[in-house]
């Protein structure tokens, strides 16, 4: 009987609930992991490379960073095919924006947008849910740097630290524990470098098992600052990203000898 | 045939505009209001056809009104306003133009305040000083004589003050009101008029 | 128009035209709203509209083929007991008075008036569509529109035709929630709110008359006879206005004429008025 409402979007089940729609949400919680964190200078976004076969040419710069216009980028959890839709979408608005008002984008405003288009396809007949969620990451002069999260029903939120994609729930516990919040006091929050090696330890504990080693070339790890008042995007190379890989086992290391 | 007038001073900006209003040799009213407030920090000194100043200004305020209602109360900085209204007069100009001519002012914390001069044809530019109408011809001198760097508010008055002047001395139309208004810190502000737009 | 766009059943366009027309439910089929009032079946309607029709004050209306109500006095203005609207009732073509009675006020309803100069058509067919908007607010809303609201109805009529050659000068009176309001509409969109206004070939010699004489504190009895004299003032001036002087009052409780009075009568009137004054 529940499966009279499953193949619909656009239909309650007796419920109050929109299967398709959690199915997507669902489908997300397995795909690659992405973990964002806001620092004091900035915002890192680091994800999972999942190496499918090792006959597959890997990608050029990145495969799960995407700028958006000057002053955004996202992660992409989830089909890739559907989130490629999505970015075009957000390059579009922030390009017409800069253009209507000669101004950038207010980042919360692309993210609405993005989350808007998503939320359309919910609930108009014949369409299928976006599969993907994003991270996004973006700087304004009304609120400084930001750092959102969406999901395939459209919506999105503000955090300082989260995770989205598979192994989430334990990324989040760790980042609960490890990400001191700026209630306690303002300097508590990490700078990029400590951000950088949080990001990895989180990556560490939800790809566990999956690998048996963090290796440069599954993780993409990406950093937003600003440099002369306009804000640099940067996707750590091998040795960069090797290098605080490396930071974050010997601290482990020694954590475990105390 | 209106005359609007605008100069910058430290931390905001003062705008003038004729009250009168008529067609063909007959003069209608002269205590019109030509100075709109955009929002709580901007408005907007529009000379032409009162069919196309009010139909663009409505126009311009309620969006600018609407973004904010639609965007938590963001506000559109001075720049992003000017450039909005100058492509609404761009895309109108292949289809029926909007016949004004336009002196936009508004504050800004960070870049305190500024001014642009807009024409019907959509060009822009943003200036420390300018007029619209053929108040050109009469007043452009006295701002370049006149207008420096770090003016006063009391200033920048008395500029606009000379130029009423100078239009009621030597211009041949009867522009006997003239409403003055400014903008800074604190927002939109009526400094004086010569006829109350309110009595009518 | 049907006919002159062609009856051949090869033409397609003009079928579903016709179709279209003949379907008073099809959506947004109303008389007179903006995009269903027909315009001039050639090539470019606003040339022609300029050739044929052009406005009171429009330039180059030498050679028109249609000759307009243009001669006109029309006057109204707002005092401490309501709104005085006064207007005369010449009707010309070129040189011939083609009417000596024309109604040049228009009553929209109890508490809405409108004055006529320009075109009569084009004046009483858009006057009565505001009437007809106002009805439509009223029986929507459950009370009256504003004056200001109706004055804008009309001013939004004429800003969407600008360009298309109507011609119209008309001030709105009324008296609503605010108390007596007056308004100043014409054919290019222009919408003012005013204490004084007027209309029409002969109004710059009405507004002499009514700028020295007026004041806010007029009493009915004075107000009617500045309204009446200013008109006379104008119809013995401008040989275009004259003929039967209407006066009309707005008060709180809706208009009321006040009277019908012929011009020449009034000058023969005030001619012994003079005359007496003068050996006293």
């Amino acid at each position: 009987m529940a499966r009279r409402y499953d193949s619909s979007t656009t239909t309650f089940s007796p419920e109050g609930r929109l299967h398709q729609v959690e199915y997507a949400i669902e489908a997300i919680n397995n795909a690659g992991t992405c973990v964002g964190i806001l620092a004091k200078d900035g915002i890192v976004m680091a994800s999972e490379r999942r190496i499918t076969s090792g006959l597959l040419a890997p990608a050029k710069v990145s495969e799960k960073t995407y700028q958006l216009c000057k002053h955004a980028a996202c992660n992409v959890a989830g089909l890739t095919a559907d989130a490629n839709i999505l970015i075009d979408q957000a390059r579009l608005r922030a390009g017409r924006y800069q253009y209507q008002y000669q101004e950038p984008i207010p980042v919360e405003q692309l993210v609405e947008y993005v989350c808007n288009y998503k939320q359309f396809y919910t609930q108009r007949g014949g369409l299928r849910p976006f599969g993907v969620a994003f991270l996004f990451a973006g700087y304004d002069e009304h609120h400084g740097f930001q750092l959102y999260q969406s999901d395939p029903s459209g919506n999105y939120s503000g955090w300082k630290a989260t995770v989205i994609g598979a192994n989430n729930q334990a990324g989040k516990s760790l980042l609960k524990t490890e990400y001191k919040t700026g209630e306690e006091a303002e300097e508590s929050i990490p700078d990029l470098q400590e951000a950088l090696k949080l990001a990895v330890k989180v990556l560490n504990k939800t790809m566990d098992g999956t690998t048996s080693a963090a290796a440069a070339e599954k993780m993409e790890l990406y950093t937003m600052s600003m440099e002369d008042g306009e804000c640099a995007h940067n996707i750590l190379n091998k040795v960069e990203a090797q290098k605080v890989i490396d930071a974050v086992e010997a601290e482990s290391a020694s954590a475990g000898d105390s | 045939m209106d005359t609007v007038v605008g100069v910058c001073y430290e931390g905001g900006v003062v705008i003038a505009a004729d009250q009168s209003n008529g067609r063909s040799i007959l003069t209608y009213q002269t205590n019109l209001d030509k100075i709109a407030k955009l929002s709580s920090h901007s408005m907007m000194g529009v000379s032409g056809p009162n069919c196309d100043l009010v139909n663009f200004t409505q126009y311009v305020a309620k969006n600018i009104n609407l973004y904010e209602l639609s965007n938590d109360g963001t506000k559109l900085s001075t720049k992003a306003q000017a450039n909005f209204a100058r492509g609404e007069l761009a895309t109108a100009l292949r289809k029926g133009p909007f016949q004004v001519n336009v002196l936009l002012a508004g504050y800004d914390d960070k870049t305190k305040g500024s001014l642009y001069h807009l024409d019907y044809m959509g060009a822009m530019q943003k200036v420390k000083y300018g007029a619209q109408g053929y108040a050109q011809y009469f007043v452009s001198s006295i701002f370049d004589k006149d207008c420096t760097e770090n003016m006063t508010e009391e200033d920048a008055v008395k500029i606009v003050e000379k130029c009423i002047k100078e239009i009621h001395t030597r211009f041949l139309m009867s522009q006997p009101n003239f409403i003055i208004k400014k903008v800074d810190k604190d927002g939109v502000k009526v400094l004086s008029f010569d006829a109350d737009p309110a009595d009518t | 128009m049907a006919a002159l766009i062609g009856n051949d059943i090869l033409d397609i366009g003009s079928r579903k035209a016709r179709r279209q027309r003949e379907d008073p439910m099809a959506p947004g089929f109303a008389f007179g709203a903006p995009g269903q009032f027909d315009i001039p079946n050639v090539a470019d309607p606003a040339a022609y509209c300029r050739s044929n029709f052009a406005s009171v004050c429009g330039t180059g209306d030498e050679d028109q083929s249609v000759k307009f109500m243009k001669g006109t006095t029309t006057l109204a203005f707002k005092f401490n007991g309501g709104v005085i609207v006064s207007v005369d009732s010449r009707s010309t073509m070129g040189a011939y008075i083609s009417s000596g009675t024309v109604k040049k006020v228009i009553e929209i309803n109890p508490f809405l008036l409108g004055t006529m100069a320009g075109g009569a058509a084009d004046c009483s067919f858009w006057e009565r569509n505001l009437g007809m908007e106002c009805r439509l607010y009223e029986l929507r809303n459950g009370r009256r529109i504003s004056v200001a609201g109706a004055s804008k109805l009309l001013a939004n009529v004429m800003s969407s035709y600008r360009g298309y050659g109507l011609s119209m000068g008309t001030m709105i009176a009324g008296w609503d929630e605010k108390g007596p309001q007056l308004y100043y509409v014409d054919d290019d969109g222009t919408r003012l709110k005013g204490k004084i206004f007027s209309v029409g070939s002969g109004s710059t010699y009405a507004y002499g008359v009514l700028d020295n004489y007026y004041r806010e504190d007029l009493t009915i009895e004075e107000a009617v006879d500045l309204g009446k004299r200013a008109i006379y003032h104008a119809a013995h001036r401008d040989a275009a206005s004259g003929g039967i002087n209407n006066l009309y009052h707005m008060t709180k409780d809706g208009f009321v004429k006040v009277h019908s009075i012929d011009v020449n009568d009034m000058h023969y009137q005030f001619a012994e008025e003079r005359a007496r004054a003068m050996q006293s």
